[in-house]
């Protein structure tokens, strides 16, 4: 008998969003959810991070019987090294998307294109100190200066931190000397560093991931927000659906995957156009809809009240793109950068949805590469409509819908940033502290980072979300934890009703949810600004907050180059999984205790939502009490 | 009566088995193979992959055998064949540590522990659901089957 290859294990990971996770069950094909099964045992060594693959004689492996490599390199060094190759990775991650923003902002400009938001450009920099002659010259500038900083060398300190990161903080990285030379030289040392035979001092790598991560931060994440904001317009906060009912099966759904939003503007200004629409209209469909998926949706989501004509809504995060593609309504997928997932290409093929990638740096095997050139936008543009269009019109009639039209909800609060919150608190901070000084508020928590399917699809995300807003703590959320939480219904105002007495009556009187949604783990550096105003507000250091972040979810190197940034800004970060770092002793005291004298962070593991509530409600407690509140 | 069989040529020396094999024997309480201790010589797995110099690995775990070397070469007692469950089991409080068992095991088996009082020996998991090796395995190199 030969053995049966095509089928698949019906098995799927749980996820906290039960009707998604009947949908996928009865897929007829594989997806994520499908393969932990096949993945279910795990390599001891791979997950202590003792495995060294970095040379000939390798793999090594540290056991009782063999503590050190051939080479000589022990436990700690081997973790150190694997450690500091993620955050420099994941740094890199961040650092192309500032680049590739703060080139789309000079191009823009130079081009007398559309700045959305002329307040944002003076905002950033009047904070920057930057003068031009008009909207234009000042965003050359300004897109200039990010660039500079960027490309400095790694023993010249980047300036434009100096004016973004909160002045204490500055004070305790010089001190520790931690702060960073350029982010792409940084992100090449460190590189350099865990290379073979080159550093095996752990707490050098260890500080060297501290540097990457405050660049990391105040770049990658801060930066990337507010450029964006100057090229797409300011998030406002307002109720919009969430959801595989976002889906209209009527229109030519672009799936849009990646981190990099400024890449689009052009083709989704474009797909309103008259002419382009009567394309559509021609080949039977509607026009196009955007339908939102991984970071870049969630962004188009925080940024939708630009963009309610063509922008659907978000479907789901990146454990989700697989089942949007199999409700068999989305004829392309756009994508420039992660979370693209490999498991979509088979579905793609198998349902004749066409694949257009833009940035080559995430490549899809069956993609079409269009590179987003700047210049030659509108020929590329209208190249990739026409090919959107003939995949609807091979595709369509041909493929079998399988819609999930109640998935989701129709009202989701989003929308918020640093800025359309504190609008929404009347300009000021103050009605937001004085809920957390009177209690009703006992403190914040940012449950931000990815989604991962491993153990379970967000469901250890939205059980410490429920935990941590059943103890009147407001939770703020940026990442895929967002795209979870928010289909699970916890950003909608019903919400309230799972929230402790305090911050329920909060959520009442406002009309808000007990989970505030920033949008994409971008936006985590959107979430790192409010730490710091309200610090400034109070007159305090960012780690005296009753504030902490877990990343319970964490999935990829980009969220350990993000934890490292939370960390150096001296807060308490919860992880689900330890990030590969427990087969050394020295690295996992370092990061779960030690660090607390250094930057004032701490890295806490657990994997139970009720426990790891506890333990973060605790630390909220303390520093409420150190601040005599 | 259970056994472990083993299909050497599935191997690929992971060493997976070795890990659960520890994991299941720690005695400081934990559970999690994040947090097992992979530099205390005390964490001693009771079972071996070794390179088979003609290719590929040689998996060796104990027999439970029915004329067990260990057992007939145990003069204290600690070592006896077990005739319900087939298992060949060992009372830590009779060992002499005298490693007689070490040294006629034709499979190279039963190990000294770190006090060199006591030897340390495949118990077939016992008290667990199954042998954790097996579970652990990827490849399917070892499997439970009834004898
Ligand atoms: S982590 Fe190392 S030992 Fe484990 S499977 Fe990977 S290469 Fe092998
Ligand atoms: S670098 Fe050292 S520990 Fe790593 S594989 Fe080579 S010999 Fe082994
Ligand atoms: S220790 Fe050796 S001799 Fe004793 S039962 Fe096991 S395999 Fe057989
Ligand atoms: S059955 Fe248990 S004790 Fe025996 S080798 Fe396997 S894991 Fe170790
Ligand atoms: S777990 Fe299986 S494949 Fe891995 S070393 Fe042990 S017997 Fe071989």
């Amino acid at each position: 008998m030969s053995e049966c290859t095509n089928c698949f294990s019906s098995r799927t990971c749980p996820s906290a969003d039960k009707p998604l996770e009947a949908f996928i069950r009865s897929l007829p094909m594989e997806t994520s959810h499908h393969r932990t099964e096949g993945q279910s045992t795990k390599c001891g060594f791979g997950l202590q991070g003792v495995c060294c693959r970095l040379c000939a004689n390798g793999p090594c492996r540290i056991t009782p019987k063999a503590p050190r490599g051939i080479c000589g390199a022990d436990a700690d060094t081997i973790v150190a090294r694997n450690f500091l190759r993620a955050v420099a990775c994941g740094s890199g991650c961040y650092i192309h998307i500032v680049e590739n923003t703060a080139k789309n902002l000079k191009n823009t400009a130079l081009a007398k294109g559309k700045i959305r938001s002329e307040e944002s450009l003076y905002r950033l920099a009047k904070e920057l100190g930057i003068d031009g002659e008009d909207v234009y010259d000042l965003a050359v500038k300004v897109a200039d200066e990010v660039l500079a900083d960027l490309y400095k060398p790694d023993d010249v300190q980047m300036e434009l931190i100096e004016k973004l990161a909160y002045s204490p903080r500055l004070e305790a990285w010089k001190k520790l000397g931690i702060m960073p030379g350029g982010s792409k030289s940084e992100v090449f040392s460190g590189v350099v560093k865990c290379s073979t035979n080159l550093n095996s001092d752990p707490m050098d790598m260890l500080v060297h991931c501290l540097k990457l991560g405050i660049s990391t931060g105040v770049y990658g994440l801060m930066l990337t927000n507010l450029l964006n904001d100057i090229l797409l317009g300011e998030p406002e906060i307002r109720f919009a659906p969430v959801g595989l009912n976002v889906i209209d099966p009527d229109y030519i759904n672009i799936m849009i995957t990646g981190h990099q939003h400024s890449m689009f503007t052009y083709i989704q200004d474009r797909l309103l156009e008259e002419d382009v629409v009567a394309k559509a209209k021609a080949a039977g469909a509607k026009g196009f809809k955007l339908v939102g998926c991984t970071c870049v949706g969630q962004d188009l989501q925080l940024r939708g009240a630009h963009y309610t004509e063509i922008f659907d809504g978000h479907a789901g995060n990146n454990y989700t793109s697989e089942a949007i593609l199999a409700t068999g309504a989305i004829d392309g997928v756009l994508s420039e950068f992660n979370c693209t997932l490999p498991g979509i290409e088979p579905i793609c093929d198998e349902l004749m949805i066409k694949q257009i990638c833009i940035d080559d740096v995430a490549k899809k095997k069956n993609a079409e590469l269009i590179p987003f050139n700047f210049d030659t936008r509108k020929e590329d543009g209208d190249r990739i409509i026409d090919e959107l269009i003939e995949a609807y019109k091979n595709r369509r009639g041909k493929v079998k819908m399988n819609l999930l039209p109640e998935h989701g909800n129709k009202n989701t609060l989003t929308g918020v940033s640093e800025l359309s919150l504190k609008k929404f608190l009347g300009d000021s901070w103050k009605p937001l502290i004085d809920l957390i000084v009177s209690g009703k508020i006992k403190g914040v928590a940012g449950v931000v980072g990815c989604s991962s399917v491993a153990y379970g699809h967000d469901t250890l995300t939205v059980a410490l979300t429920k935990e941590l807003i059943a103890k009147d703590i407001i939770v703020l959320s940026a990442g895929c934890s967002s795209g979870g939480i928010e289909n699970c219904g916890l950003m909608t105002p019903e919400a309230a009703e799972l929230a402790g007495p305090g911050l329920k009556e909060v959520c009442k009187t406002l009309g808000i949810p007990p989970v505030l949604n920033f949008g994409p783990c971008l936006a985590i550096g959107r979430l790192e600004m409010v730490a710091t105003e309200l610090a400034k507000e109070i007159g305090v250091d960012i780690p005296q907050l009753p504030l902490v972040l877990s990343a319970a979810q964490w999935l990829e190197e980009q969220a350990l180059a993000d934890g490292c940034f939370g960390l150096a800004l001296g807060l308490p970060l919860h992880l689900g999984v330890p990030p590969f770092i427990t087969g050394s002793q020295l690295v996992t005291k370092v990061l779960t205790e030690d660090m607390k004298d250094l930057t004032g962070g701490q890295v806490i593991v657990d994997a139970d939502a009720k426990s790891a509530a506890e333990k973060l409600e605790a630390i909220i407690l303390e520093k409420r009490s150190a601040l005599n509140i | 009566m259970k056994r472990i069989f083993i299909d050497a040529h599935k191997c690929d020396g992971c060493m997976s088995c070795s890990i659960a094999c520890m994991n299941a024997h720690r005695e400081d309480g934990g559970d999690s193979v994040y947090t097992l201790d992979l530099t205390d010589p005390k964490n001693q797995s009771r079972n071996f992959i070794k390179k088979n110099p003609t290719g590929g690995y040689i998996p060796l775990f104990c027999r439970h055998c029915d004329d067990p070397d260990c057992a007939n070469a145990c003069m204290s007692g600690a070592l006896k064949k077990d005739l319900a469950t087939g298992l060949v089991k060992y009372e830590k409080e009779k060992c002499a540590g005298c490693y007689m068992c070490v040294m006629n095991c034709r499979y190279g088996i039963p190990q000294p522990d770190t006090s060199l009082h006591y030897m340390v020996k495949c118990d077939f998991c016992e008290g667990k659901d199954g042998p954790s090796c097996v579970k652990a395995c990827p490849k399917e190199a070892i499997y439970v089957k009834e004898v």
